[in-house]
């Protein structure tokens, strides 16, 4: 387990998750205007706390809420409600009304690393510009030494100063990564919420990033959300894990005791679901019934009952609220494993 | 495994070798390395050249004086080509070839005028719906949808001779050229629509794009992100909107000419269709010359826009 | 089989009706004279039951002017009947693309450019382009990766399933649905009665890529490709759909060639599996031996790079994961040689200039690596 460093530990956790909601009406057009009939809810009252130091990963299938909740961190995305807070700092209130500059100091807290290598830069700008941009925004230095900087952000993602000059297009999936990391980390962030950052490489690249992603959380005592559907990444870069179906978190602590013995009947049948590298093991593995029921068509009560083998009446009636089960392990479940 | 590890150290570097044999290249070069290949963009681009030679070369060359009469005696009016007057006479006695010759520039001011400010009006108007959506985008798509549908040239001509009747016995009659000017702005006026869609086309299309999300994660402006990630994206589409709509507007000039409605103190090719076309029979070639240069001019710009389209949206499968 | 699942159930005893399904053409004919003889290559087959099919050197190229692009290098390989060979490969080693060759589906301007198919006897590599399409769909047939693409849009489920019949089978209308309602019930669709009304994009995902499954075994094939048929769905529903892929395989003795990237899906439903590289076969063996005792380097990275969710982490104590250097095979690489020498962290000089020819560590389980004994040779005959 990864000790944060001691001078931290006693600031508390980096960022805290409260009742996180967003809602998206359904419209239909009308005559002169469109008439809301519905909402969509993709995050319901989602609550979590990322420490300094550690990685929390969020998993689910799509459809969970999972990069809805990311994106709202950063604003990417208005939430309908709840509080999200930066080391003491309402970061909802600061990007909707502050000034220019608490945005730009908070944008230098967190920063974010996208899933898709190949939109996520812009393609008519070299290296060097995608990499200016922050400095030049956030005034890291004198302009003078900007290239400098530059050249150290390619060595620390493993990338030679020669690239600086080349275009997003002349480089492969795996090192467009890199260098979307390289951005985010030009601003010297504490946190940094990765999207499924390795969902778009190939297999043989996603390791690369993944030590990559581990070796600057050592280097540099980075906090990360990492958003993954991927729960092999998940395990070998993450102390603690939130498990999301349908925007609720169902099951949320540390990933050891989660992924070994999973409370949460949904988390046992994502675990299942995963195909091992085994032969052996493989033929045991064993799916969970139906499908996700679609977010228009919430099912009341607890969102995983109708597919849930161990479904008892309250389930239908009743949402379960996330309990203590374990000092570092909650399940929000009737009828818990 | 363990040999597996001690390849990691090796790894960020062994990248180099397959990128270390190609140059940097941005999307300009590349693009202008298609265009070069592409026959049409060339073909295109050699005509264009040609007509901007010819305009600024356009007194250097030119036989005669546009206004010079004097073949009224020898050869006469309407006379055939031949060494002295190599496209002939006019109707008027003029030298069609300098008559031609000195239509070279008027056509090419009243392209890139009047495409100017379409360009300038469309690609504001478009972007603004594009970026901002909602009502704004409603209002100005429905005004857009106006442009796009009255009958343009009719407007035009009746324009220009309401504002010819009101500049009569005014100041404002010797303002030179302003009738042409006047023509320029108008066609530029109603040219706008079109590039105003596409602008928003463009738009809408990359202001969902992960790279503009990320610019705002950096903290870039709402400005920073409309003109250094936008519209640079945007542009090469719409610059061969422009190079059609140049064409467009050269032909359109010379429509407006032909009826008569042009600015008579320029030389315009419209213009000069309008004074020989009732001696076509007799003197072809006064009328045959401007027909063919307006004909090369616009045929220019048009494979040019081809050649610019196909360097910018490769097609796959080439 | 396995222990009691939540999957939807699958009818135990099919409808009297003379069911395609239970057709003769299923369990085959005894292997001939000549078919037994082509097993015996170097090319590793399982033992007992006849070859279906043989790929023997395979070349794809995009002809060019100047020198053609060399795709798929000479890649041999066989799946007997009854038995599942899974491909596995990343993007670019064309794994895709051999087995669109199969079907003469190469998408322009990819050729084959040499080798042999063999299909129940018969080259398809020199057939007509008639030929081939009364065999799409009759007796090979293919379920793509992504169901939402591959069904039409503006056609009902079963407008699109019953043109396939009638193609290939000339069936009346109502036996046509008849046989259309029994393969949905099969391959888990409840009430395939109004589901054969409705359009794809009313199914989810699962449902689409169920209705793509029951397509393909319309016309009762006796072989099977799928391409990445998992990959776009979640990981619960794509455990119902190799589930799914299970009991049709246990219950039909399907034929089958089952493309993917997943080491884990791969490890489920194979029988067989073969590693590609770029155009190159690496390893072909039977599934335990390819987990158990892989040879050639890229499986063996392969495997070790993909972090497992079963194992503890053990990040703290500074373990990375073991990784493949470089970047992913790409279309530069045109010399002769083996194409994972660039990444490879046993590559010695000659893998570059010799390309492995395949060698038989043990029946049944052949390397293409000179770091393991194959022999070199020139890529091309």
């Amino acid at each position: 387990m990864l000790e944060p460093v001691p001078s931290e530990a006693s600031l508390g956790p980096l960022l805290t998750v409260r009742n996180l909601s967003k809602s998206y009406p359904v419209t239909r057009s009308g005559l002169l205007r469109k008439k809301v009939v519905g909402t969509i809810d993709a995050v319901r009252d989602v609550s979590f706390s990322v420490d300094a130091g550690e990685t929390l990963s969020i998993v689910g299938e799509s459809g969970c809420g999972k990069t809805t909740t990311a994106r709202s961190i950063l604003n990417l995305v208005d939430p309908t409600s709840g509080e999200i807070q930066y080391q003491g700092r309402d970061v909802v209130r600061t990007f909707a009304t502050g000034a220019r500059g608490d945005v730009l100091a908070l944008r230098r807290q967190m920063q974010y690393v996208f899933q898709d290598p190949y939109l996520s830069l812009n393609p008519r700008w070299s290296i060097r510009q995608i990499l200016r941009e922050p400095l030049r925004i956030h005034q890291r230095g004198e302009s003078s030494s900007w290239d400098d900087q530059i050249e150290q952000l390619l060595a620390r993602v493993g990338l030679p100063g020669s690239y600086a000059d080349r275009y997003p297009h002349e480089f492969s999936g795996g090192q467009r990564q890199r260098i979307g990391i390289a951005r985010a980390l030009a601003v010297d962030p504490r946190l940094l919420i990765c999207d499924e950052p390795v969902s778009s490489l190939d297999v043989s690249v996603r390791a690369q990033v993944l030590n990559l992603l581990a070796d600057l959380q050592d280097q540099l005592s980075l906090s990360y959300l990492y958003i993954s559907h991927d729960l092999g990444s998940v395990r070998f870069l993450s102390r603690r894990v939130a498990v999301m179906y349908l925007g609720t978190i169902v099951e949320i602590g540390d990933v050891d005791a989660i992924f070994d013995r999973p409370r949460h009947h949904y988390t046992a049948a994502l675990l299942s679901a995963i195909p091992v590298a085994d032969p052996r093991r493989s033929a045991m593995a064993k799916s969970v019934r139906g499908e996700a029921p679609s977010v228009t068509e919430r099912p009341r009560g607890c969102p995983f009952h109708t597919r849930c083998p161990a479904a008892r009446p309250i389930c239908r009636d009743e949402v379960p609220a996330l309990m203590q089960d374990d000092p570092d392990h909650k399940v929000a479940c009737h009828n818990p494993r | 495994m363990s040999d597996s590890r001690s390849v990691n150290a090796a790894v960020p570097f062994a990248e180099t070798a397959v990128i270390a044999r190609h140059k940097p290249k941005g999307i300009w070069r590349q693009g202008c390395e298609r265009f070069l290949h592409s026959r049409t963009g060339m073909l295109g681009l050699a005509l264009v050249a040609l007509i901007v030679a010819v305009a600024i070369l356009g007194p250097f060359i030119a036989p005669f004086d546009p206004q010079d009469q004097s073949a009224m005696l020898d050869p006469g009016a309407k006379a055939p080509p031949s060494w002295i007057h190599p496209l002939g006479t006019d109707r008027m006695a003029y030298d069609v070839a300098s008559r031609v010759i000195y239509g070279a520039p008027t056509a090419l001011i009243v392209g890139l005028g009047a495409m100017s400010i379409a360009a300038f009006l469309g690609i504001v108007v478009g972007g603004i719906a594009g970026y901002r959506g909602g009502l704004a985008d409603e209002i100005i798509m429905r005004a857009t949808d106006f442009f796009l549908v009255i009958p343009v040239f009719v407007v035009i001509l009746a324009v220009v001779r309401l504002l010819s009747g009101m500049v009569v016995n005014t100041p404002l009659e010797s303002i030179p050229y302003l009738n042409l000017g006047t023509i320029i702005v108008l066609i530029g006026i109603f040219g706008w629509a079109p590039i105003a869609r596409m602008t928003r086309a463009e738009f809408l299309r990359l202001k969902n794009q992960e790279f503009i999300e990320a610019a705002r994660c950096i903290g870039a402006t709402t400005g920073d992100i409309l003109f250094r990630h936008i519209l640079p994206n945007a542009l090469p589409s719409l610059i061969v909107m422009v190079a059609l709509g140049i064409g467009g507007a050269i032909l359109s000039e010379a429509m407006i000419g032909f009826l008569g409605f042009g600015d008579p103190k320029a030389v315009s090719w419209g213009q000069l269709l309008f004074f020989n076309y009732e001696s076509l029979k007799v003197a072809p070639w006064a009328s045959l010359a401007p027909g063919a240069a307006i004909f090369v001019t616009v045929l220019g710009f048009n494979l040019l826009a081809d050649g610019l389209s196909d360097a910018f949206n490769p097609r796959s499968g080439k | 089989m396995h222990q009691a699942n939540l999957s939807p159930p699958i009818p135990d005893s099919l409808p009297t009706t003379p069911s395609p399904l239970t057709s003769p053409g299923l369990r085959g004919a005894p292997p001939s004279a000549d078919e037994r003889a082509q097993a015996n290559d170097v090319i590793p087959v399982s033992d007992a039951t006849e070859t279906l099919v043989h790929v023997d050197n395979l070349r794809i190229h995009f002809p060019s002017r100047r020198s053609p692009t060399r795709i798929v290098e000479g890649i041999s390989y066989s799946v007997a009947r009854g038995e599942t060979l899974g491909i596995v490969g990343e993007s670019g080693s064309g794994k895709t693309l051999s087995s669109l060759a199969i079907l003469r589906l190469l998408p322009r301007p990819a050729q084959i450019a040499g080798g042999r198919i063999v299909f129940e006897g018969e080259d398809l590599a020199g057939k007509s382009d008639e030929d081939m399409r009364r065999l799409r769909g009759k007796r090979i047939a293919m379920v793509f990766q992504n169901p939402g693409f591959s069904l039409h849009p503006l056609m009902t489920i079963g407008a699109q399933l019953s043109e396939i019949l009638a193609v290939h089978e000339n069936l009346a209308r109502k036996d046509a649905h008849a046989r259309i309602e029994e393969l949905l019930q099969l391959v888990g669709i409840s009430d395939p009665g109004t589901r054969i009304r409705q359009y794809p994009h009313e199914l989810s995902g699962g449902m689409k890529q169920r209705v793509c499954i029951a397509r393909a075994l319309l016309c009762n094939p006796s072989l099977v490709l799928a391409d990445e048929p998992t990959t776009s769905l979640d990981v619960t529903i794509q455990a119902q759909i190799l589930e799914l892929f299970e009991e049709l395989k246990a219950r039909f003795r399907m034929s089958m060639i089952f493309v993917t990237h997943d080491m884990g899906v791969v490890a489920r439903i194979a029988d067989r599996i073969a590693v590609m590289y770029a155009g190159q076969i690496c390893e072909t063996a039977d599934a335990e031996t390819i987990f158990s005792n892989p040879q050639h380097p890229y499986t063996r990275a392969l495997l070790g790079s993909t972090p497992r969710v079963d194992q503890r982490s053990t990040r703290a104590s500074g373990f990375r994961l073991p990784t493949i250097g470089g970047s992913g095979p790409t279309i530069l690489h045109q010399g002769d040689g083996c194409r994972f020498a660039a990444r490879c962290p046993e590559a010695a000089p000659e893998c570059t200039r010799l390309a492995p020819l395949p060698l038989t560590v043990r029946p049944g389980h052949s390397v293409q690596c000179l770091k393991r004994g194959s022999i070199g040779g020139a890529n091309h005959a």
